[in-house]
């Protein structure tokens, strides 16, 4: 009896949590198919007549198609840069001994700690001195110098959970330490790949501190110019909810793929 | 012919000494087994011989050639981890082909090499398995076949069974023993279990505290061991120990004094013990399976305290003044605890030690 209420109480609070969380998204979803006066409409339209003019308006606008494409350039390239670094880098910190490591692991957490926009003044100057700005490098590269640390991070974390007897015995077989790392460390710590993958690609997708700073016409990133519709005399609710479900989309998208090598439990078997 | 050799080998961790100058030397084929109790360095030893630790000083030889600073994996030596380390990722086939694949073999070479190790292991059937889906067994069949598939000069085991069950304990070790037979390969193996060593070993290393106690084959450890450590280490039920004074020295005997002795004294022929003068502290050795119960001549009277019956044999725990005293008997005694209780041993079988706990 006390089971089943305690389960009851459970799934009530999962429900609560999950529908607290997933309401804008609901809401941000359903809008971009109402007419303004329907989103506009108080109390609120639940049931109304889908339109598909809000996503023909954006899909019409240049602008929008162009930001996601730079958004999908910024983000892409620098999630696979920061994992390209991190990761090898993550496997010396959690594998060898070496001078100044507790220097330079605290240097990758450190970086986590300032806040963003106490750098977004002297960033802004160094992109114009060497001419960088409104480019998609600059981009990447500052948003790899944030994503790089949590790939550290994480990646460090679960290689150290790989067994220590994993790579002595590779090492036995006759494996470098290239392909000690290819064989057996990318298999195995793919779940916390894939975990600072998802991070660094959702913080390059949805940054919008620099990207309002270091960019003007030519790399408007998606976050941008959602923003940007803000402005002038009207709200467009509609279009602004289209764009914003088309950002959010492709995260999703990404995250899904990638979530299929989260897997827990996949080192079973390996000891004892 | 000397197949493996250390000469002198040091380890420190920092100032920390944790292997203090083992020298030792195996022919080829021979089945040497390091046993010793936790924390002596019997681990520290094979993974330097393996090359997973660096030798802080000294000199080791494999096949006549040195390999102190050479990379694990030209030293041509393969090692069963007592974890079993397999690669969870990897098929049981792949697992197995990884070292040869390392080597860049034949793909046809590396198919028969890994069926010839599966079809020894009986492990045909797996192949196609992950390692988590396999019993403890099976792994540490996986993980001795991954050994053998690259035919290495030698073998390193480092307590490979600790991880089974008792019963698959016993059934691996007889395993182990006739693919060494099978193999002839020169096999190192690393165990604090004695039964595993006596049983395994052509020859035992006794290692404590980083250095080595005695060297020689199973029965020479039992029947002569060179101090009470190994005496106490090698044997079970453990020998009992008893510190007992020499009364008097006459000729090739002497008479020692202990509560414990059946009319408080104990005569013994034992031309060995030349250096003992009256009034010296001896430490005698008595094994409990040499103990016999209510002979005709007793040699130490005693008081039982309790007895544990096995079904075919008992153990007996009994005291007097002094250390508590155990014997192994066949049958089942008609004792009850408080009865007084006599044991017999033959002269033979009686160790004698130096205060010190060296052999006399």
């Amino acid at each position: 009896m006390r089971r089943t209420s305690g389960k009851l109480f459970h799934a009530l609070g999962l429900t609560a949590v999950i529908v607290f969380s997933l309401f804008p998204f609901y809401w941000m979803v359903a809008a971009s198919f109402k007419t303004q006066p329907d989103i506009l409409a108080s109390p609120p339209v639940w049931f109304f007549t889908p339109t598909l003019q809000n996503y023909a308006d954006i899909f019409a606008d240049a602008k929008v198609s162009g930001a996601i494409v730079n958004s999908l350039i910024v983000a892409t390239s620098s999630t696979v840069l920061a994992v390209a670094l991190g990761a090898p880098a993550a496997f010396a910190l959690a594998r060898y001994e070496f001078r100044g490591k507790s220097d330079l692991w605290f240097w990758f957490i450190s970086n986590r700690m300032i806040s963003p926009i106490v750098l977004a003044l002297p960033v802004y100057l160094l992109a114009i001195q060497v001419g960088l700005l409104d480019t998609h490098l600059v981009l990447i590269l500052i948003y790899l110098t944030f994503n790089l640390p949590i790939v550290v991070w994480i990646c460090t974390d679960q290689f150290k959970s790989i067994p220590a007897d994993l790579e002595q015995a590779a090492r036995l077989d006759g494996a470098d330490q290239f392909t000690i790392f290819r064989k057996i460390y990318l298999p195995l710590g793919a779940p916390g790949i894939a975990v600072s993958a998802i991070f660094s690609f959702i913080f390059s997708w949805n940054e919008l501190l620099y990207a309002l700073v270091l960019t003007r016409r030519n790399v408007q990133t998606a976050p941008v110019v959602a923003t940007s519709f803000m402005s002038g005399y009207e709200l467009p609710w509609g279009k602004i909810m289209a764009t914003g479900t088309v950002i959010v989309l492709p995260v999703t998208i990404f995250a899904l793929i990638v979530s299929r090598h989260m897997v827990r439990g996949l080192t079973m078997g390996a000891t004892k | 012919m000397t197949f493996l050799r250390l000469d002198n080998i040091k380890k420190t961790y920092g100032d920390v000494p944790v292997i203090k100058g083992v020298s030792f030397a195996a022919t080829k084929g021979e089945f040497v087994v390091f046993v010793g109790p936790s924390g002596c360095g019997k681990s520290t030893l094979l993974r330097m011989i393996a090359g997973l630790e660096d030798v802080s000083s000294g000199h080791l030889y494999i096949d006549e050639r040195e390999v102190t600073y050479e990379e694990p994996a030209k030293r041509e030596v393969s090692m069963v981890f007592q974890s079993y380390a397999l690669y969870p990722h990897m098929s049981v086939f792949e697992n197995m082909a990884f070292g040869l694949r390392m080597a860049k073999r034949p793909e046809a070479e590396i198919k028969a090499q890994v069926a010839e190790a599966a079809r020894i292991l009986q492990l045909e059937a797996l192949l196609e398995r992950k390692p988590r889906a396999l019993s403890g067994g099976q792994r540490q069949r996986v993980a001795i076949g991954r050994s053998i598939v690259r035919h290495p000069k030698l073998f390193l085991f480092d307590e490979p069974l600790s991880n089974l069950d008792a019963e698959l304990r016993s059934q691996m070790r007889v395993e182990i023993a006739k693919l060494h037979r099978s193999l002839g390969a020169t096999m190192v193996y690393v165990t604090h279990d004695q039964v595993e060593a006596m049983t395994l070993a052509d020859r035992i290393v006794v290692l404590r505290a980083g250095l080595v106690e005695q060297i020689g084959t199973p029965t020479e450890l039992y029947d002569k061991p060179a101090n009470t450590f190994v005496a106490g280490f090698i044997g079970s039920p453990k020998m009992n120990f008893t510190n007992a004074r020499v009364a008097s020295v006459s000729g090739n005997g002497l008479v020692l004094e202990h509560p414990s002795f059946a009319g408080g004294k104990l005569a013994l022929e034992r031309p060995s013990a030349s250096g003992v003068k009256a009034g010296d502290t001896v430490i005698v050795g008595m094994r409990p399976e040499h103990l016999t119960v209510a002979p005709a001549a007793p040699v130490l009277a005693l008081t039982l305290d309790f007895a544990e019956s096995l079904g075919g044999s008992t153990q007996l725990y009994a005291s007097g003044e002094g250390d508590p005293v155990i014997a192994l008997t066949s049958g089942r005694p008609d004792l009850k605890p408080g009865d007084a209780l006599n044991l017999g041993i033959d002269p033979a079988h009686i160790y004698l030690f130096s205060a010190a706990g060296l052999a006399l």
